[in-house]
């Protein structure tokens, strides 16, 4: 599905860490793993540190430290939000919507539109898309966008699957109404069929929580989870991965008119190294072209991963010059999205700690 | 097939690949080398397996016979 969106712009983007930085081999005794496999999967995959919100830092925690900072660094005007999404898979309850919770917690006008969505890996594009869709409102002058999830608590220690990988983290990106002319280009894709490659299965109306379903068990290759915590079919996320989006960013080419070499930076959805080099050689990307240190740096933290890497690889240069940036989102749904943009003279993009 | 062997033996860590073992015989088997098949699989033929299909093969031989029917 293929989208088109005039005069509009991202004009900012924060992207909000955890302190608390872990290290692979102080995790990897939990690993079924020799310590010598251990190294070749933290080689291959390029795990070294990720950060971990502590006990009690809800995702929505984050995201209200950002707003506190842009606030107090006039940054950001309270008055100026007309929409609030919150795209997250860790929102605070069941209900109300976190993004009501947030605009509470800081007296945003009434005439705000909050809304929470349900995604992750994909979070990026498709609250992006979200916010390009609400600004095609006259009343709707400025939209911000936070994305969020603190997952780490869902994700058992001993499972080298996940763990290595997860990060917690928020970001908040500030998308306007601009005189400039501008064409952004995004398409998106959804198969539900495929939803349990990436799921907690226990937790929910369909299966509540109770002590049976907090029993670790022990799968196949030796990972021990229970069915509170978050659980990923490798293989077949790979599969989809390599299967579906490549050709999405083939016609993401023919959609914007934009040559492959036109194209500044790769800004793409950090699941693990690997997978990023595996999609840029199949796609013929340089791999410079495309960051994949995230996950080594901080981890993934589904949807925040695409502004993380925006403001770790690109920082003051986004904020000085302008680039034009292929952005892609996939995982969790199973949902794949990808969006071409130029983008630059933002007000900020920088990395903060809470 | 020769090629096919070859790749497996480097994803194995050994020098000479025995077809009429399984996978699992091998020290060197685990999620990580499934990773690295299936990787392997999708860069160079072009064919997509899942993880407990590749394990399910009565022998390395089959596996490469599987791989190659479906060129």
């Amino acid at each position: 599905m293929d989208f088109v969106f005039k005069n509009k712009r991202i004009s900012g983007i924060l992207t909000v860490l955890p302190k608390k930085a872990v290290k692979f081999e102080d995790e990897m005794a939990n690993y079924s793993f020799s310590p010598a496999k251990c190294m070749k999967l933290k080689l291959a995959m390029g795990y070294n540190e990720h950060r971990i919100a502590e006990p009690g830092q809800c995702s929505s925690d984050f995201c209200k430290f950002g707003l506190r900072y842009l606030f107090d660094k006039h940054l950001l005007n309270k008055d100026d939000i007309d929409a609030l999404l919150f795209v997250s898979q860790s929102g605070d309850y069941y209900m109300p919507p976190t993004s009501n919770l947030i605009q509470g917690h800081f007296g945003l006008k009434h005439d705000c539109l909050c809304m929470d969505i349900n995604q992750g890996c994909a979070g990026f594009e498709v609250g992006l898309i979200q916010a390009f869709m609400l600004l095609e409102q006259p009343v709707i002058k400025r939209v911000v966008l936070m994305n969020a999830d603190v997952l780490s608590p869902k994700v058992s220690a001993q499972d080298r699957n996940s763990k290595p990988l997860i990060g917690d983290a928020a970001s908040i990106t500030i998308v306007e109404k601009c005189e400039e002319e501008t064409t952004i280009y995004a398409n998106i894709k959804m198969d539900g069929t495929g939803a349990f490659a990436l799921n907690i299965p226990a937790g929910g109306f369909r299966m509540p929580s109770t002590p049976e379903t907090a029993v670790m068990v022990q799968d196949a290759a030796g990972n021990f989870r229970s069915k509170d915590n978050l659980v990923m079919q490798g293989d077949d996320v790979f599969n989809f991965v390599q299967r579906e989006v490549p050709p999405m960013i083939e016609h993401l080419y023919e959609q914007s008119g934009v040559d492959r070499n036109e194209v500044d930076w790769y800004m793409f959805h950090q699941p693990n190294k690997f997978m990023l080099h595996k999609l840029a050689d199949k796609l013929g990307i340089p791999h410079e072209k495309m960051p994949a240190n995230i996950v080594e740096n901080f981890g993934n933290a589904s949807g925040v991963t695409v502004p993380t890497c925006i403001s770790y690889n690109l920082g003051d240069q986004l904020v000085n010059g302008k680039m034009r940036l292929c952005m892609a989102g996939f995982g969790v749904g199973l949902t794949w999205s990808s969006i071409m943009v130029e983008m630059g003279n933002l007000s900020f993009n920088k990395i903060i700690e809470f | 097939m020769e090629e096919l062997k070859s790749k497996l033996a480097e994803i194995l860590e050994v020098d000479d690949l025995d077809v009429t073992k399984k996978f699992e015989d091998y020290e060197e088997w685990d999620s990580l080398a499934v990773l690295s098949i299936l990787a392997m699989l999708d860069a160079d033929y072009n064919v997509a397996m899942k993880g407990k299909d590749i394990t399910a093969f009565e022998s390395i031989e089959a596996f490469c016979k599987d791989v190659i029917s479906r060129q």
